[in-house]
């Protein structure tokens, strides 16, 4: 063989192109601009913050994401946000029905739709000939667009005609809920994030903003870069990224933030910083048990919360409880922004109240800037679940189940006989699981949600799931309740189908449908009505073709109401990306301070008085007299830990979906434990070491993570990792009256792993 | 004489391919930054970048910590993608801002390219890792040093 040096140089060009040419794709994918046919208007799959978005879509495949320039977000998505694609293209996305033949325990089996259908349907219908309406029940979510929730909340209280209707909303917004319709007669906040861009004053209690709601601390740090002068208060007993930006972090002690929001009051009242004008006019002072007394009263309520009492009680100094008070009431205008922390206890409306009750104090409410907004954990809390009314004690806007006229409005809208809706008030979300354990609910409808990974006090609640006939709608195949699952129907995820949310502040807004549904999957509101058909609901109480057909009838069904978005066509929404209710006319161009006259069209242009809670009968605000109230379970000699639960910023809820992109699972694969360094160094337990976590319930082990985010006596653990279900290690105590569960406080002892 | 160069060459033009091939192959089989390689005992810590991070680009972390991504949590593999190159984003040490930058600041691109005819390069104006919070807040309230007289 001869080479000639012309073939050897060719040679050894080759070779090393060869070598070459494996990096090179790799290298064209760093710097390749992702080329899309067409942008397709949405909002975030996530949380409760509502970020509008848009899905690059080339030719069949979503292969992009980034912000919605005209949202309120204005074009920036936090890092779960801006990795939506791998999550539509996860390799366990379910796309297929399955169903378990043989019981529990047997393996899934993939069918035909019929097959899974009627298989469900005949599990309802043998539940309902056994134990009547109310053996069959529905558990939906935050999650789920509004006409899903909507469509469900009718098929079962007026088909099925049980109030059997709850989801997981009741384990983190109820209690806000509650606390805004005590205050104010209604519910729903009456800011919005634009008072995140006047306010001079934010207190931030029981909130991590920065990990849970990454956009709005966001647009909170930058209103603190543009006016450093603005006071940032962060309550939490972690002192979390949130406190990065705060003037004053207050560590409390975990359940004590009643007697810390009593304090202030005091505080507040003590240094002549309330304001008589305000309350004289537009508050009525309640004692606990809701009789009216005086401001004198509340006064004299007040004057054992001394700033040295509430720091024995809070572990707070007292000069910081006298800063966060006049901090508080001296701003021009005052935010406050609340979350689980407040929510998931079981005081959790009583806390709510005294957040308002700071604000109507002060008169800190309805002007730019000025105001208490409750944030959301879930993407169509607010617009999916409590505005339609899909819980076991509601009906849509805003009436109740108890209200005889408000069942016969529905029934009458509904075009069904009266006496049709039930007068019973449904089981809550706790109550639920127990009475499915106990066999008195036969069969339920499980929809976008997870609650076997989810639910408190886990090794009680999952009997419910262990006993009760479980039709179960999901995407993944990772979702910790499957393993109960009897029928799986494999939903089109977010994108591939159409459907409205609304988010924290009170903004609806649509995904529009990016892409067709991947397999066999179909549209929720399908199968919903398939579902409903076969197991013997007349199927003229869902003459729909579309969930652009159902938002039409709850539009419409909304107009006239308190929560009157009729103003919000499907075209208007098409255009738009976003709407803030009241909405009541197609030119109206959406609230933003509810309440206050010229500004919310349903306060009267001539009513006498600038603010008028319509909410009330005599449109005026409550303050309560609520007490502090220690936690079900503090820590004791025992049992010396508090255990606290939460959110990591790179997961969202069980992971199912966070977990699919390889960035967000790698930075976060597994839970842990924060130890404060001093109990680290009492305990001996160093970055790294199994630590068992052992409360009344389960006992659990965990890596341990020294940090002096958590202060001393308090444990953190997040909720995400399917593998250790932290839930496990909880009781499920609920508040008395949002019938919410305490996830944030229970005893616990802390030690090495032997 | 003649032949020996020919096999010379040979035997080099083999050896060549066959380093070329060997490259091929380490390129295709392992990732090209391998972190996890770093803490294999700790799953936990493969995308802990800072704390590599810390030690080995000091400067770069800080910059980061301090920046408003530091304190937004805009951690590394948002913008740089992981090191393995099996995330969702494609991995570069110098991500290119065409791409990266445009996922969150798209409207702000915008605005500046109206304004001022734009940059090929966002890093140009907006130096890396480096956009402290506060910043220009801190330098306005700053003492000028001077006296008013």
């Amino acid at each position: 063989m001869t080479v000639s040096r012309r073939e050897f140089l060719i040679g050894s060009a080759a070779a090393l192109a060869l070598g070459m040419v494996g990096s090179a794709p790799r290298a064209a994918a760093a710097g390749k601009k992702e080329s899309v046919d067409r942008w397709v208007k949405g909002v975030c799959r996530y949380c409760g913050t509502g970020c509008g978005v848009l899905v690059g879509v080339r030719g069949d495949r979503a292969v992009a994401v980034k912000g919605d320039p005209n949202n309120h977000n204005a074009g920036l998505l936090c890092l779960k946000g801006a990795m939506l694609i791998p999550v539509i293209y996860a390799g366990d996305r379910i796309t297929e029905p399955m169903i378990r033949r043989g019981g529990k325990g047997s393996p899934l089996t993939k069918v035909s739709w019929d097959e899974a259908l009627d298989f469900a349907a005949d599990a309802f219908r043998k539940a309902l000939d056994a134990g009547g309406p109310d053996a069959v029940a529905y558990y939906g979510s935050g999650q789920a667009p509004t006409e899903e929730s909507y469509l469900a909340n009718k098929i079962w209280k007026a088909g099925f005609r049980t109030n059997n209707v709850d989801g997981n909303p009741r384990l983190c917004m109820a209690s806000a809920v509650a606390g805004y319709l005590t205050t104010f007669g209604k519910d729903e906040p009456m800011g919005t994030y634009n008072d995140m861009d006047t306010a001079t004053c934010f207190f931030i209690i029981g909130s991590n903003t920065s990990e849970a709601h990454p956009v709005l601390f966001r647009r909170i740090a930058q209103r603190k870069e543009n006016s450093p002068d603005v006071k940032i208060i962060v309550a939490d007993p972690r002192r979390t990224n949130t406190s990065r930006i705060a003037d004053l972090h207050m560590s409390f002690i975990a359940g004590t933030d009643l007697a810390l929001l009593n304090g202030m009051a005091h505080v507040i009242i003590r240094e002549e910083l309330d304001n008589p004008r305000f309350y004289g006019r537009y508050v009525n002072f309640v004692t606990n048990d809701g009789k009216p007394c005086a401001f004198e009263d509340y006064k004299a309520f007040l004057a054992e919360y001394t700033p040295e009492k509430v720091q024995e009680i809070t572990g707070v100094p007292a000069a910081d409880v006298i800063r966060a008070a006049k901090f508080f009431a001296e701003s021009s205008s005052t935010l406050s922004l609340w979350c689980m922390g407040i929510n998931q206890r079981t005081r959790g409306v009583w806390a709510n109240n005294l957040i308002h009750n700071l604000h109507l104090l002060t008169g800190q409410i309805g002007r730019p800037g000025a105001s208490p907004l409750s944030l959301t954990g879930q993407p169509n809390a607010c617009g999916g679940v409590r505005d339609t009314g899909s819980l076991a004690h509601l009906l849509p806007a805003g009436r109740m189940v108890a209200n005889e006229k408000h069942r016969a409005e529905m029934e009458e809208f509904w075009g069904v006989p009266k006496g049709t809706i039930q007068p019973k008030i449904g089981h809550h979300t706790v109550a639920l699981f127990e009475a499915m354990a106990k066999g008195t609910v036969r069969a339920v409808f499980i929809h976008c949600t997870n609650p076997a990974h989810t639910l408190p006090d886990l090794n009680a609640l999952t009997k419910g799931l262990e006993t009760a006939f479980v039709a179960q709608t999901e995407c993944f195949m990772d979702a910790e309740t499957l393993k109960y699952a009897d029928v799986v129907f494999p939903a089109a995820f977010w994108c591939e189908t159409d459907g409205v949310c609304g988010c924290t502040e009170r903004r609806y807004a649509l995904t529009e449908q990016a892409i067709k549904p991947m397999g066999n999957c179909r549209p929720t509101v399908q199968i919903l009505m398939d579902f409903a058909e076969r197991a013997g609901v007349d199927p003229k109480l869902f003459p729909y073709r579309t969930a652009a057909d159902i938002w039409e009838e709850w539009r419409t069904l909304s107009k006239g109401s308190p929560y009157d978005f009729y103003g919000m066509t499907r075209a208007r929404l098409k255009r738009e990306s976003g709407i803030k209710w009241p909405c009541p006319a197609e030119d109206h161009p959406g609230t933003n301070l509810r309440y206050v006259r010229g500004e919310d069209p349903l306060v009267p242009a001539n009513h006498p008085d600038r603010l008028f809670f319509y909410g009330r009968p005599d449109g005026r605000a409550n303050i309560f007299l609520r007490p502090h109230q220690p936690p079900f379970e503090p820590a004791d000699k025992e049992y010396p830990f508090v255990l606290t639960t939460g959110r990591v910023i790179d997961h969202w809820h069980t992971a199912t979906m966070t977990g699919k992109v390889p960035e967000l699972q790698k930075a976060y694969p597994s839970a842990f434990v924060e130890i404060n360094p001093d109990d680290a160094k009492k305990l001996g337990v160093s970055n790294g070491d199994r630590v068992v976590l052992e409360t009344r319930r389960d006992k659990m082990t965990f890596p341990a993570r020294i940090t002096d985010t958590c202060m001393p006596g308090l444990v953190f653990c997040p909720f995400f990792d399917k593998n250790k279900l932290v839930n496990r290690l909880f009781h499920h105590a609920v508040d008395n009256t949002s019938k919410e569960p305490e996830y944030k406080i229970c005893a616990t002892k802390v030690y090495k792993q032997a | 004489m003649r032949s020996n160069v020919k096999r010379t060459l040979q035997v080099f033009a083999v050896l060549l391919l066959g380093v070329g091939v060997f490259f091929l192959y380490l390129d295709k089989a392992f990732p090209r930054v391998r972190c996890e390689g770093a803490h294999l005992s700790v799953p936990e810590k493969y995308a802990d970048c800072v704390s590599c991070h810390a030690k080995s680009t000091a400067r770069a972390t800080q910059d980061w910590k301090e920046s408003k991504h530091g304190a937004m949590l805009v951690k590394c593999v948002v913008c740089h993608g992981e090191p393995d190159g099996k995330g969702s984003i494609p991995f570069s040490a110098n991500p290119d801002p065409a791409t990266i930058c445009a996922r969150c600041h798209d409207p702000a691109m915008q605005r500046m390219a109206a304004k001022f005819g734009g940059s090929a390069d966002c890093n140009t104006c907006h130096p890396r890792h480096q956009n402290p919070l506060h910043s220009d807040a801190y330098q306005h309230k700053a003492p000028s040093g001077k006296t008013s007289f």
